[in-house]
């Protein structure tokens, strides 16, 4: 008889299995174009490796009478050709199904994660992994058969942070430690080097304005509704550069911007807030692939001044950058642990903490009009590198919002959104064609309208 | 690639029109990186709907039998027709929404029985029979089903520990009953009783460590 090894999900965690719903299953897809057409075989046998390298990823989601938690299992993934919609639901309770699928339709590979296992940090690590053992067997020969993977970093992100034991060790034991949440991982560090430095936080005064939200026409059977435009890189960048902004908050900046033009209920002095997640392992050493970001909320208000896509972009820059500190972030991060810790807290049963982590994350959304994030530029190990083209990253939303990474050159925007609706994202691609980037679009059909006549 | 000269845009993919502005797309037809997926009404919602209005009208059924005088002869054939068919839709219910985990279908069986027997009890002038008969044969008769599907469908015992535990608590309530003095006959409640305590008995003696583990699992603080 097996004993299985399970660890609690911990409390950033529990908001993605609390807060899912039909039109935002918390699902998450990075996906990557490759040079040929995909050897489903091949991509099989790679992921069958790559798998094993990952004992989180064997994880089940159960739920307990306080928590939920992440249970070990004997399934094995299987590639599958894409058939369902992006970010279609994984976690179905009583179900029990691993937490990630891995897709494939032509040139595309896709990794799509349920957001209670992995960040988006976490996901592109297994993601590189998959890549890189594709490649190897795909392209024997053309680059030496060495484990380089793990050197070579995906980004600039802490990917050092990741310790791998050269020897495996027991899965049980591998199970345990990686699935344990990153939270508590950096606090056993911090416990031995002292405290991340002391402080009250500092909560901004004030009531909140008023944020303008989106409304539209949900998408018939409520799937996400996905677009993607893909430009050169580093024609944003100049183009950020020249504004004296950061890439990420100039395009949210340029957001803003075009649903300010396309959305006839915003007025002239309309505030619009987004949300921006921040790794925390830049700042907090952690080998967790678990969830382990905090969001930062920035906003601009119209009509107080100069509302130059410019001007904006800097304003949005310097409020990120003042919460995107170590000490700040430090001040959330020990908020979270003592959230944990909190006795209450821990003896609410689980169907309760679902109801409050729901109006949580309702009364969240009510205070955003859209959501970013940026995985920054990734490298992918060797031969890898030279097939992949274009990357992507996709996440299931209940307000529009875009996602962008960077892979050879190419920048590409995933928007995602529970409406029809699309006039956002035309301005936005005619704001960047309109300064000279060659843009590219590619879009999954949603409505009714765009499927008719498909394969007749 | 096809191009929208009103976006000035690439558009991937053999759209007729641009998806963004709906104009006309020039240019060569590339395939598309994503695959048309048709719409998927969700099977699942109109479930839940029928679920909950078929649930109000059974609780309303269920409720409606206290406006009739509990004596009234002429009621009896039809009251037993109304709450059998109740009932039967109840379990009905039961057994879809929980196709998944049997155990626990199992346990909301029994209870569901154990309580609407009871009810039926009372409705019709309590004589005793539901805790003399109906329970203990539903206990016991749902602890051997239970034995008999954990050996064919070969349940994991984690999925099935905390729920046969329960059920084979549930077995132990006709002993109470019988110490209360609220049965006429005492053999179905001590045959039920003694079927339990085997079992329990079994259970820990063969599976102690798995259950304290599935337990511990569950109730972690
Ligand atoms: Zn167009």
């Amino acid at each position: 008889m097996k004993r299985r090894h399970w660890v609690r999900l911990d409390n950033a965690s529990n908001i993605f299995p609390a807060a899912r719903s039909d039109v935002d299953p918390k699902v998450f897809r990075l996906g990557a174009e490759l040079d040929h057409l995909v050897d489903p075989a091949l991509l099989q046998e790679a992921l069958e490796e790559t798998f094993e390298r990952f004992p989180l990823y064997h994880a089940v989601l159960r739920r307990g009478v306080f928590w939920y938690y992440l249970q070990d299992s004997d399934l094995r993934p299987q590639v599958v050709a894409e058939t369902e919609q992006v970010c279609a639901p994984i976690y179905q309770p009583d179900r029990r199904t691993l937490l990630f699928r891995v897709v494939h339709h032509r040139r595309r590979v896709g990794l799509e994660v349920f957001h209670a296992l992995s960040d988006g940090t976490g996901a592109l690590w297994f993601l590189t992994d998959l890549l890189g053992a594709y490649a190897r067997r795909r392209f024997a020969g053309e680059a030496p058969v060495v484990e380089e993977v793990h050197e070579l970093a995906p980004d600039s992100f802490a990917h050092y942070f990741r310790r791998r034991q050269p020897v495996p060790a027991s899965h049980e034991e591998d199970f345990t430690r990686e699935a344990t949440p990153a939270v508590l991982t950096v606090e056993e560090a911090a416990r031995e080097e002292g405290p991340v430095g002391e402080g009250r936080a500092r909560r901004p005064s004030g009531r909140r304005r008023r944020v303008h939200r989106l409304r539209g026409s949900r998408t018939p059977d409520h799937r996400t509704r996905a677009l993607e435009l893909s430009m050169p890189a580093a024609d944003v960048l100049a183009l950020a550069k020249a504004e004296g902004a950061a890439p990420t908050m100039y395009l949210t900046a340029l957001f803003f911007e075009a649903i300010r033009r396309t959305d006839a209920r915003v007025h002239a002095r309309s505030t619009f807030a987004a949300s921006v997640p921040v790794n925390l392992r830049q700042f907090f050493p952690s080998t967790s692939a678990r969830n382990f970001f905090a969001t930062i909320r920035v906003e601009h208000t119209y009509g107080r001044g100069d509302d130059s896509i410019g001007a904006v972009a800097r304003g949005l820059q310097e409020a990120f950058s003042a919460e995107a500190t170590e000490e700040a972030l430090g001040r959330r991060l020990r908020r979270l642990i003592r959230v944990e810790r909190f006795p209450p807290a821990r003896i609410v049963p689980r169907p309760l903490k679902d109801l409050l982590l729901s109006a949580i994350n309702y009364a969240n959304n009510r205070s955003l009009t859209v959501a970013i994030s940026n995985l920054g530029r990734v490298t992918l190990p060797s031969p890898a590198q030279d097939h992949v083209g274009r990357m992507l990253f996709l996440v299931s939303a209940v307000r529009p919002q875009f996602c962008a990474i960077t892979h050879g050159g190419q920048l590409t925007l995933g928007f995602t959104s529970p409406f029809v609706e699309t006039a956002h994202v035309r301005e936005f691609a005619r704001l960047l064609s309109g300064a000279g980037i060659e843009v590219s679009l590619a879009a999954a059909r949603s409505t009714e309208e765009e499927l008719a006549g498909v394969g007749a | 690639m096809r191009a929208c000269a009103d976006c000035s845009l690439r558009v991937e993919g053999d759209w007729k029109r641009c998806p963004l502005c709906g104009g006309d797309l020039r240019g060569a037809v590339v395939p598309s990186p994503y695959p048309a997926v048709p719409l998927r009404y969700s099977r699942r919602r109109v479930l839940r709907v029928l679920v909950l209005c078929s649930l109000g009208v059974i609780l309303l059924s269920f409720l409606a039998q206290l406006l009739f005088r509990r004596d009234a002869e002429d009621l009896g054939a039809l009251r037993s027709v109304w709450l059998g068919i109740a009932t039967t839709w109840l379990v009905v219910l039961m057994a879809v929404s929980k196709r998944r985990n049997l155990a626990k279908f199992i346990v909301y069986l029994v209870a569901a029985a154990a309580a609407v027997s009871v009810y039926w009890d009372y409705l019709t002038q309590w004589s005793g029979w539901s805790v003399t008969y109906v329970v203990p044969i539903v206990c016991a008769a749902s602890i051997a089903g239970l034995l008999i599907t954990v050996r064919v469908i070969r349940m994991e015992l984690a999925d099935y520990v905390v729920y046969s535990g329960l059920t084979v608590l549930l077995g132990l309530a006709p002993i109470v009953f019988l110490a209360l003095g609220w049965v006429g006959t005492p053999i179905p409640s001590a045959i039920c009783g003694a079927l339990s305590i085997a079992v329990v008995t079994l259970l820990l003696a063969l599976r102690g460590g798995a259950v304290r583990h599935e337990l511990a699992t569950r109730l972690h603080l």
